[in-house]
């Protein structure tokens, strides 16, 4: 049964990002969270172990990425690898995907990778695909169907693409990317939890791995965006519902 | 050497490639370079539209997938040394941008939504980060400069009649591992949310599938099309996926947007973004897409839909 990783990212949660003096991105009151789509990913990974299989989640990021480790173990994965420094926190797509292959090719044997179609903060829907390249291994992604062969030693998996779906087949090992469709993420109860505190995270350092390249892709500026427009609120009574629709009309929205 | 590449599966993504291509190929001069299926219509027309040099690719065997063509396009990008790069951003483009990105080892970036030479002749991009609720300004530091654009972020580009230009044929590359085993074809919707004057989008907050006619009752009066939110086509795949409005969906820039039971995630409010007017149902009062529209009902869906499209046709004298 197939040796599993799954990549997950700790990401800002946006819903608390605040706009801040003269448009900066307040980060003041944040929480942090595993990308949307990366329990997608975790979710999956557990799915595809089957019996006698086995999951390692993977992340790189900032020192309080670890946070993010103990709610990926109570995901279904058996163990964890964390690439933790203050250095990798906010790292480029090309350098992410330099990192993780390094960890992956050194430390952990796999047949598939599971990767999320894009991640909650950057969405470069880069990492995947450049991971695979760093492997030198085939890639599929935006799957929404997943399926390891009976037989074993390889994937079916119903890609999406612009007219629709293609079904394709490749051979472990494999990276995929997939989208949230393909399942719905468990939500971790007690007993998960627990299960994770016994579970062995390893964390890999700076100084265990070559020097990392410059970021390739340069953040000039980054400014909120968020839409702000002043709601006047109506009721639901007929005559509150007719106040709204002369309110549409006085704005020309209706004919 | 300078020159620009474009690279779209389909013909009028590259005619909208053609549009910034053109804008960097008249500031950086070089050659402008359009890879494209040779199904993808006749090679004159992307002449007439500004390329100089087309090159097609040639037509793959049924179990054949278009990254196939990674490989040999890395190659020939190689060989031509070209300042930028630019792809569509479909599905298959955008992983197909990735992977050259990591064979030419350079930078991407991802889904811009502008691009345009600095005053020292860095290309600049802008493109929506932390899920919309930031603008991200990027710059690519490898050679060369890549970027995947959402389709309809450019207008095609004018063609001039007459202009000449070299067309080419890259030969099928080998086979790889991977293999196609069967095709399918998904349902579309017929309808053009991007371009719709009024747009009913439908959320979580409907129960089942069968309310959908409540919101398209509610488009007909309102003469607009039905639009939803990502869980609806992707989750539930109550409506086809090119009805999806958001950051992995379509940007629409209606007169009208009505959404009903829809709670306004970033994700979603950020392709609101060129709407006149923004308008929710929402029984939830804190819902997030209060604050981010002009005009809201607090209620449950199901009771005030239908007084609202009689309300729409009493104001309407019908
Ligand atoms: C990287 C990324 C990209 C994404 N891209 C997109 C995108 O392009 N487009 C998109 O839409 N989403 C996108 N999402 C998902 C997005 O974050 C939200 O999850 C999604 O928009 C929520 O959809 P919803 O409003 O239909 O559902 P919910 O968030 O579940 O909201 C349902 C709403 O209905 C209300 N409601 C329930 N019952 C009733 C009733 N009877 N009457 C009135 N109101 C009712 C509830 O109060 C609630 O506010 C993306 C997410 C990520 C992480
Ligand atoms: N720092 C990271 N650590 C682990 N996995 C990551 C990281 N960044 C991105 N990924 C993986 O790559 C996917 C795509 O990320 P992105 O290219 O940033 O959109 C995510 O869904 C994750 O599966």
């Amino acid at each position: 049964m197939p040796k599993v990783v799954a990549c997950f990212k700790w990401v800002v949660d946006e819903a608390y990002i605040r706009k801040g003096a003269g448009g900066a991105l307040d980060f003041s009151a944040v929480d942090y969270k595993i990308s949307e789509y990366d329990r997608n990913a975790l979710e999956e990974a557990a799915r595809c172990r089957g019996e006698g299989g086995r999951v390692v989640a993977l992340a790189v990021g900032g020192p309080e990425a670890a946070k993010g480790v103990k709610d990926a173990l109570s995901r279904g994965a058996d163990a964890a690898f964390l690439a933790a420094d203050p250095a990798f926190a906010d790292l480029d797509p090309t350098q992410t995907a330099a990192v993780l292959a390094e960890v992956i090719r050194t430390r952990i044997p796999y047949d598939l990778i599971v990767c999320g179609e894009g991640s909650g903060d950057r969405y470069a829907q880069q990492v995947g695909p450049r991971l695979a390249e760093n492997l030198g291994i085939p890639c599929v992604s935006y799957v929404q169907k997943l399926t390891v062969a009976a037989e074993g030693g390889r994937i079916v998996a119903e890609r999406r693409v612009e007219e629709g779906v293609e079904v394709v087949e490749a051979p472990f090992p494999v990276l995929v990317t997939v989208l949230p469709e393909i399942n719905v993420p468990r939500i971790p109860g007690v007993k998960d939890t627990l299960l994770a505190a016994r579970k062995p995270v390893a964390i890999v350092k700076k100084e265990e791995l070559p020097p990392m390249g410059e970021a390739k892709l340069e953040t000039l500026a980054l400014a909120a965006a968020r839409m702000e427009r002043n709601c006047e609120i109506f009721g639901t009574t007929p005559e509150d519902i007719a106040r709204f629709v002369a309110a549409l009309q006085r704005q020309g929205a209706i004919g | 050497m300078a020159g620009i590449w474009i690279i779209a599966e389909k013909k009028e993504l590259a005619m909208e490639l053609l549009t910034p291509g053109g804008q960097l190929d008249a500031a950086g001069g070089g050659r402008l370079t359009v890879v494209v299926p040779e199904s993808e219509g006749d090679p004159a027309d992307y002449i007439a539209a500004g390329a100089d040099e087309v090159a097609l690719l040639g037509r793959l065997s049924e179990e054949m997938s278009f990254s196939s063509w990674l490989p040999a396009l890395a190659e020939e990008i190689k060989a031509a040394d070209p300042a930028a790069v630019l792809l569509a951003a479909t599905f298959r483009g955008r992983e197909l941008a990735a992977r050259l990105a990591a064979r030419l080892e350079t930078g991407l970036a991802s889904n811009c939504l502008t691009l345009a030479a600095g005053p020292d002749g860095t290309l600049v991009m802008e493109r929506l980060a932390y899920g919309g609720a930031a603008l991200q300004r990027v710059a690519v530091t490898g050679r060369p400069v890549m970027a995947t654009i959402p389709p309809r972020t450019f207008p095609p580009a004018a063609t001039v009649p007459g202009r000449e230009g070299t067309v080419r044929r890259l030969p099928p590359p080998p086979a790889d591992s991977l293999r196609v085993l069967a095709r399918k074809e998904k349902e579309r919707s017929a309808q053009d949310i991007a371009a719709a004057k009024t747009v009913v989008c439908v959320g979580r907050g409907l129960e089942k599938r069968e309310d959908l006619e409540l919101a398209r009752q509610l488009a007909a009066v309102l003469g607009g099309e039905i639009g939803c939110t990502r869980p609806i086509s992707e989750e539930l795949r109550w409506l086809p996926e090119n009805l999806c409005i958001g950051l992995s969906g379509v940007q629409v820039k209606p007169e009208l947007y009505l959404g009903l039971g829809v709670s306004g995630q970033i994700q979603h409010l950020t392709g609101l973004r060129g709407a006149r007017l923004i308008c929710a149902v929402n029984r939830d009062p804190h819902a997030p897409i209060f604050p981010a529209a002009d005009l809201g009902i607090v209620g449950d869906l199901y009771e005030v839909t239908p007084i609202l499209i009689a309300e729409i046709k009493k104001a309407r004298g019908g």
